[in-house]
């Protein structure tokens, strides 16, 4: 007879294959990353630019990022998505605080031509008025839909109290940023910081040598020869801070602060407490809240980087009823951290599921590329992640206690809430 | 080609097994046939809440996630109008693991009360998160009862309102688990570098002693045919207009259902569609637009959605639309366009095939419909549709008669 109480055995992860991407030059600083070992037909370019929401003021660096495939002189919007769209290609184009990226997947038969179309577009785009009026009016429609979500208005707010010692770095999207740009100053941005700008280039696919050759070649006029700077020394502004939104059914939280990046000797620790605290569904945090008290549909926390920093958070919406008793359990739980050793039941637990997600995270050409791309970034190479391997194997509960006691202190948060 | 072995459990349940060996996770996906459609209307919202407690631990087993977690792997699920979905990914090596929690959970729950007063909490916040709290977020609880009168469409899936879910009583909980939750409901399919004599070992292992429970006999009331536009006009504090156009169309195996999904891309998949070219970009009428099919396995909804641009009226954007509307049920498709739709169709499959859990669900849904081989053969069908085709199904379903009309006014003053 099965009996159904006992658990099958577990095997431990003890090695995870880790597969860089061959490095080529493209010029200077400036490098080409190709993974090859696709078993499929599917493929991805990424351009990186140094043209982040920080590298202008009154969120122009949204607005040209949008504009790139706006039009040239020789072709309209409509025709240059015309001939993506018969190549079977889907954009993505993303911005953060420090850069901007335009992505394409597609079939790698396609790549080629599809990129060449790309590159051509942001080279020779014009902004056309026209074409910048509409993308302005549509960019617009979509903030205000956003004004009325509580998680946008909590997040836009933390962001300003997170990033409160520099103006540009913690500055949002504001209406009156669509009055006051103007043509000229998206050209000049967009000179200054595509034209002038390509940071980095990413291939997945199974392309051969003479491709990528060729795929350097075309990207090379458009190489950033400037120096990078990013913020070094951000702070954040502890406190309280209240975003009222009428007739809203939940309050929307965001809970951080400045902390680091990659680079901190303490990173990888921390990031088993964060896991422990809120990142996993079986979290401190998942636990107490979700599955005990039932407060909200799901809370969690993160680490952000930043090239030379990074940040800590918690997330979450919570019934409008329940706000304070939510503020009072992750208060207790930060404390819990704090004066309690975690226990080796849970201290496993999270190695465990940690280990398996990280063999996850290195699962297939494009997951594996991401994860090197997250250490490159910070001048560092995938025998990071067998240190993390070992980090995660060897923690102590006296280790988490000490770093919640030294980063988790609710005194130095930033607390926001919308609703 | 996605290769597949299948075979069946003496209780009924019909297992497939996917081998992939370039990957070191492996993926169990239990589909459940049961959704919103079963629920009975006075007990709306009940298979969704009911996917939350199983997570409230088994018969044998107190906890569902920890042990997941202990093995290094994570788990989801979610509820459509049709099915209940179930997956699990976690490194190959403790596959076990995960065949120990689900089978347990098959076989039956814990139905502690303590996990229907946290679940039931948790869903009525979902419910406020996503439906209530969110501009246009109550769109489908109107257009839902708009487009359906008989069929249990009519409702979504978190349910009509929050009160039945306020009301669930441990009975239903325990009712629902006996009608639908059995291995003649379910199916499994188990992906990875695994070998098919260990799986079929390990699945007898701990499936082969589930009681078979009865076989769910679905007899829904069938929607009857639309002989007339339908309109409703809602207010809301909300900042855009918006219109939402619902037309029905065929159940997911009817010989047309695939032609009017790349109909659907035609009308408004990408920035070349006619929809975003016509009405966006030369008329300037809307700030977005797009087009998709609901993709249900009873009788579907092609939808058209999108928000006015500032000054343009419900009317303008109205009349607007069934000009091209005209045009697409009188004139076929050049070939370019549908060659263009098809590179599209493509690549997008490529990419999904490539993912794991993607081909280990999409078998589960194909042993739904009747035959997993159909993953296979689904690209073939695509590539032999014709402009012909596509115009017959755009004359039969882009009619007003066919058509239900949602408009959200915005309206500052509105709750």
């Amino acid at each position: 007879m099965l009996n159904r109480t006992i658990e099958p055995a577990l095997k431990e992860i003890d090695h995870i294959n880790f597969v860089a991407p061959t490095k080529h030059s493209v010029s200077g600083r400036v490098d080409l990353y190709h993974m090859k070992e696709v078993p499929n037909e599917t493929s991805r370019f990424e351009l990186y630019f140094d043209a982040g929401k920080a590298k202008g003021i009154d969120s122009i660096a949204g607005f040209v990022n949008g504009l790139l495939l706006s039009g040239t002189p020789d072709k309209n919007s409509i025709e240059i998505n015309s001939q993506i769209n018969t190549l079977g290609g889907f954009l993505e184009s993303g911005i953060s605080v420090e850069n901007a990226t335009i992505s394409m997947y597609c079939l790698k038969e396609n790549l080629i031509p599809i990129l060449d179309i790309v590159l051509d577009a942001i080279q020779n785009v014009s902004f056309i008025e026209k074409e910048v009026n509409e993308f302005l009016a549509d960019r617009k429609v979509g903030h205000n839909v956003s004004l009325e979500k509580v998680g946008f208005l909590a997040q836009r707010e933390f962001q300003e109290r997170l990033f409160a010692s520099n103006d540009v770095y913690s500055k949002a999207l504001k209406l009156s940023d669509f009055e006051t740009i103007t043509i000229d100053k998206l050209k000049a941005f967009h000179s200054e910081n595509y034209l002038n700008g390509l940071e980095k280039v990413v291939i997945v696919g199974d392309l051969d040598a003479a491709e990528i050759n060729s795929i350097i070649e075309s990207t090379k006029p458009f190489v950033n020869s400037k120096e990078l700077s990013f913020a070094t020394d951000l702070s954040h502004e502890s406190g309280s801070f209240t975003v009222p939104k009428e007739g809203a059914l939940q309050c929307a939280v965001r809970i951080g602060r400045i902390l680091f990046n990659k680079n901190h000797e303490d990173y990888l620790d921390f990031l088993i407490l964060n896991t422990i605290f809120g990142d996993y569904f079986g979290s401190r945090l998942m636990s107490n809240i979700r599955e005990d008290k039932g407060y909200t549909y799901g809370i969690g926390t993160m680490v952000a980087e930043l090239n030379h920093t990074g940040y800590f958070m918690i997330a979450t919406e919570v019934g409008k009823d329940v706000l304070e008793p939510t503020l009072k359990e992750i208060k207790f739980e930060l404390n819990r951290l704090q004066t309690e050793l975690v226990g080796e039941d849970e201290l496993q637990l999270v190695r465990n599921y940690m280990l398996g997600q990280l063999l996850k995270s290195a699962d297939g050409p494009y997951a594996m590329t991401d994860l090197f791309l997250s250490v490159e970034v910070h001048g560092k190479d995938l025998e990071f992640y067998n240190l993390a391997l070992s980090k995660i194997q060897n923690i102590t509960a006296e280790r988490i206690q000490e770093l919640a006691n030294k980063y988790l202190n609710w005194e130095d948060m930033s607390v926001v809430t919308a609703g | 080609m996605i290769k597949f072995e299948r075979f069946q459990l003496e209780n009924g349940l019909r297992v497939l097994f996917h081998k992939d060996e370039t990957t070191p996770m492996a993926v169990v996906n239990t589909l459940y046939d049961v959704g919103a459609r079963d629920e009975s209307e006075d007990k709306t919202g009940f298979a969704h809440l009911f996917e939350h407690l199983m997570f409230g631990g088994s018969v044998n087993i107190p906890e569902f996630d920890t042990p997941l977690q202990m093995a290094g792997g994570e788990n989801n699920a979610f509820t459509s109008n049709d099915i209940t979905n179930y997956y699990d990914v976690l490194p190959v090596n403790n596959i076990e693991t995960a065949l120990w929690l689900e089978s347990d959970r098959m076989l039956s729950l814990a139905f502690t009360p303590k996990s229907l007063e946290v679940q039931r909490s948790v869903v009525i916040e979902e419910f406020k998160q996503r439906y209530l709290n969110q501009p246009y977020g109550d769109v489908w609880l109107q257009l839902r009862p708009l487009a359906y009168k008989e069929h249990p469409y009519k409702w979504a899936t978190i349910g009509k309102e929050i009160e039945p879910i306020e009301n669930a009583t441990m009975e239903d909980v325990k009712a629902f688990f006996t009608k639908h939750y059995n291995p003649s409901n379910a199916i499994l399919c188990i992906a990875g570098d695994l070998e098919l004599e260990n799986v079929k070992e390990l699945v007898e292992k701990w499936y082969g002693s589930i009681p078979a429970g009865t076989k769910y006999e679905r007899n829904l009331p069938k929607e009857p045919v639309q002989t007339e536009l339908r309109e409703l006009t809602i207010e809301r504090n909300v900042p855009s207009n918006a219109f939402y156009y619902a037309f029905k169309m065929p159940d997911r195996l009817h010989a047309d259902f695939f032609t009017i999904d790349l109909l659907s891309d035609a009308l408004g998949r990408d920035k070349s569609s006619r929809l975003y070219v016509t009405l966006k970009k030369e008329q300037q009428l809307v700030a977005d637009i797009s087009a998709y099919i609901m993709g249900s396995l009873d009788e579907g909804l092609l939808v058209i959605s999108g928000k006015l641009n500032e000054g343009v009226t419900f009317e303008q954007f109205d009349s607007a639309l069934w000009a091209l509307m005209d045009d697409l049920t009188s004139t076929k498709l050049s070939d370019s366009e549908l060659d263009r739709i098809m590179v599209k169709f493509r690549t997008a499959k490529e990419f999904q095939d490539q993912g794991l859990l993607n081909r280990a669900m999409n078998l589960c849904n194909y042993e739904l419909l009747g035959d997993p081989d159909g993953i296979n053969s689904e690209s073939e069908k695509y590539h032999q549709i014709t402009t012909d085709d596509i115009l017959r199904c755009a004359k039969n379903t882009l009619t007003k008669s066919n058509c239900s009309i949602l408009n959200v006014k915005a309206d500052k003053n509105a709750k």
